[in-house]
């Protein structure tokens, strides 16, 4: 169980998924906070999925207003690099520069991107918690490198 | 825990314990950064709302040590909140963001912010984050706010945080260092002592009267005097004594103001060499500092100069009034007080003689009881070794001085003339204390006489224990005699200044003089008067009888660095002269 944990996790990685930012919240785990990463991947998922309504409402607007999404975008960016979610990061940094260039429909697409980028992030992560639950706290805290 | 067990904490064992106050409205980073920093051992409070954290701050200042923020934030700007912080309560703000663009370093550098990271924040950036702090509180202790100097507020951006943070840590420590060694008291100004020579003065009396005495602010004064390497807080330093001497010489005598250029900045020169005395104004330079070659002089006339006007001793100001006499015998018109002083070979400063003449058997007697071993004896050898000595036991000093060696003093203190007389009459007093000569040096007949009954450790008190004057003096001995025991205590008022105003004393405190220079001295007022009245109640200016002086130095027996002629000292700033 605990390898197969082990393995989950590691296929994360190697497929960009998570960036050694998560390592380094597994440090943090410990005795004190033996729940510490999935606590924060939990707060993360709930604060983006507000900032991903807000930037959808902001689109389906209309009006595009680069910097209001520029700011939203932002601060997405900014909680997933801290929780180490690479490849929604990039996603979130390719929306930047098309706003950067008022690139509508380039927002427009790369913010589906961003989306789905999301929410495969979170399943996979959902998923690995709870085997990590499963398998045992002390096991899921240390990142076999 | 208790905020009280924190600050024991984080006193004892700082960085940890150290009280971060973390601000971000971003949820996850906040959770994060909070976990980050408990393993950094700190303790920590968090708060999605800059407002809220202000109001934190507000409630008590002391309840952190460390801000925090993100840059970014819905209800306030992150540089606003820096900018709030470091104003209202000043403390290291450390800004975090994920923008790594270096326009945003560059803001938070100019709003004041010690250090910028980016996110997502690594827990090897927040494990140094504690050098902040300790930069802060030197450089608040050192008047020298050196927040952010050295700290390129650069975002750690890459990988070599790690040793980023190191090699800056580094950088700051060799800069705390070479600091550090320069201040081993605390309370001693860390930034390169800036020499007013007369010139300089002289240029900066020019501003200020150009400017007009009360609007006279120090940029515009830095502006007109347009030196280089000068900064605004130097002149605001300066002008600051400046006007304080002023203030202390308003009302006396005006003669003095005549020589104030030199006494003003022998005493300010003094003290910014000393210890950072408060009013050492001439301290730095009488030691040594001598930075005018009259300066030396001057400050036993600066002394004097205070000594007279207040009570009218005149004979005081004789010996202020000319720098380059000896000092003592500034005033022609009290010469007589002092040409007792002149009489004495007094080293430089005619002054010392005044010592001679004074009726300092009276005084030395009191002097002798007071403790005054050092402060006599060190007036003399204070100023020139003032310096030097300041921090050394006034004791020390005052032997020398006292010893009459008027030229002896280490650094042949222009007030050794005082000094002499001082030190034949410390010699007399504090014949036990120590190395002081003979007496017999200067026609101190008289003082010898005094000495000899004395035996107190006059040495000096004030003088050359020059640090005891400064340190020690701690004037606290607001003895009557003040002045006389403020030798101990005084040392500490100014250190410069004192001598000076010890020389002078000294030679006033001999008889008639003293009283008057003891009168006028006004511990505050004289800085140097605080000196003289250490000499033995010489100068207890106020005590106006010698017998007070008497009493008072001996009750005041205060601890050697004790001039508490740091009330003189510091008095002596204004007695110096208005040098203006």
């Amino acid at each position: 169980m605990q390898r197969q944990v082990a393995l989950i996790k590691q296929s994360l990685f190697d497929q960009g998924y998570l960036d050694e930012q998560f390592m380094e919240l597994e440090e943090l785990q410990d005795d004190v906070n033996p729940n510490f990463v999935e606590e924060v991947a939990t707060l993360y998922f709930k604060d983006s999925a507000r900032l991903i309504n807000s930037i959808d409402q902001a689109l389906e607007r209309g009006s595009f207003d680069f910097n209001r999404l520029d700011n939203y975008m932002h601060q997405f960016k900014g909680s997933s690099s801290s929780i180490g979610a690479s490849k929604v990061k990039t996603e979130c940094t390719m929306f930047r520069e098309y706003c950067r260039v008022g690139n509508a429909e380039g927002c427009l697409m790369t913010f589906q991107q961003v989306k789905k980028e999301h929410a495969t992030l979170r399943k996979k992560l959902e998923h690995y918690f709870q085997l990590a639950r499963q398998a045992g706290p002390k096991e899921t805290a240390r990142r076999s490198k | 825990m208790t905020v009280e067990q924190q600050d024991c904490v984080a006193l004892d064992q700082f960085p940890v314990g150290m009280r971060v106050l973390a601000v971000d409205d971003d949820q996850t980073c906040l959770r994060i950064l909070e976990s980050l920093l408990h393993r950094c051992q700190y303790h920590v409070t968090t708060t999605n709302q800059a407002q809220k954290a202000l109001e934190l701050l507000r409630e008590n200042k002391n309840k952190f040590d460390l801000v925090i923020s993100d840059v970014d934030m819905p209800d306030m700007d992150g540089f606003k909140l820096l900018e709030l912080v470091g104003l209202e309560m000043d403390l290291p703000v450390i800004m975090l963001s994920a923008h790594s663009d270096p326009k945003y370093v560059m803001k938070g550098v100019t709003h004041g912010a010690c250090d910028y990271l980016l996110k997502p924040v690594r827990i090897e950036e927040l494990k140094n984050i504690w050098q902040h702090v300790v930069r802060k509180n030197r450089g608040s202790n050192n008047g020298d706010k050196k927040d952010g100097s050295g700290n390129e507020g650069v975002a750690n951006s890459d990988q070599n945080n790690g040793r980023a943070n190191r090699k800056r840590k580094d950088q700051y420590n060799e800069d705390e260092d070479e600091e550090r060694d320069d201040n081993d008291d605390p309370s001693s100004q860390k930034k390169p002592r800036v020499v007013w020579t007369v010139e300089l003065h002289k240029k900066f009396v020019a501003a200020v009267n150009q400017l007009g005495f009360e609007k006279a602010m120090p940029k515009k004064i830095l502006d007109l005097m347009n030196v280089e390497k000068l900064t605004r807080e130097n002149v605001a330093s300066h002008l600051q004594k400046f006007r304080l001497y002023l203030k202390r010489i308003s009302g006396n005598q005006q003669a003095i103001m005549a020589n104030s250029d030199l006494h003003f900045l022998q005493m300010s020169n003094g003290l910014d060499g000393f210890h950072h005395r408060p009013i050492p104004v001439g301290t730095g330079q009488f030691h040594g500092g001598a930075a005018a070659a009259g300066m030396r002089p001057f400050p036993p006339n600066g002394i004097l100069g205070r000594l007279n006007t207040p009570s009218g001793m005149s004979g005081v100001r004789n010996l202020s009034s000319s720098p380059s006499s000896g000092m003592f015998l500034q005033n022609p018109t009290d010469l007589g007080k002092f040409h007792h002083v002149s009489s004495l070979p007094l080293n430089h400063i005619d002054g010392g003689n005044i010592l001679q003449g004074l009726p300092m058997p009276l005084e030395f007697d009191q002097l002798q009881t007071n403790n005054n071993k050092s402060i006599i004896a060190g007036n003399s050898m204070a100023f020139p070794t003032f310096p030097a000595q300041q921090h050394s036991s006034l004791p020390n000093n005052n032997h020398l001085v006292l010893e009459g060696h008027p030229q002896a003093p280490p650094s042949a203190f222009p007030g050794h003339q005082i000094n002499k007389r001082l030190e034949h009459w410390s010699n007399a007093v504090s014949s036990s204390s120590s190395t002081l000569p003979p007496p017999g040096q200067n026609s101190n007949s008289l003082i010898s006489h005094q000495f000899d009954a004395s035996s107190s450790s006059y040495s000096i008190p004030f003088c050359d224990s020059t640090i005891p004057l400064n340190p020690a003096l701690d004037h606290t001995n607001p003895r009557a005699f003040y002045r006389a025991t403020d030798m101990d205590s005084s040392a500490n008022v100014q250190p410069g200044v004192y001598y000076d105003s010890l020389q002078m004393r000294k030679s006033g405190n001999y008889g008639p003089t003293t009283d008057a220079m003891l009168s006028s001295n006004n511990p505050k007022e004289g800085f140097t008067v605080g000196q003289q009245k250490l000499q033995s109640g010489f100068m207890g200016g106020e005590a106006g009888s010698l017998d007070d002086i008497v009493n008072s130095t001996m009750k005041q027996e205060q601890s050697q660095g004790d001039l508490s002629e740091g009330d003189l000292g510091y008095g002596g700033f204004s007695s110096l002269r208005t040098c203006i």
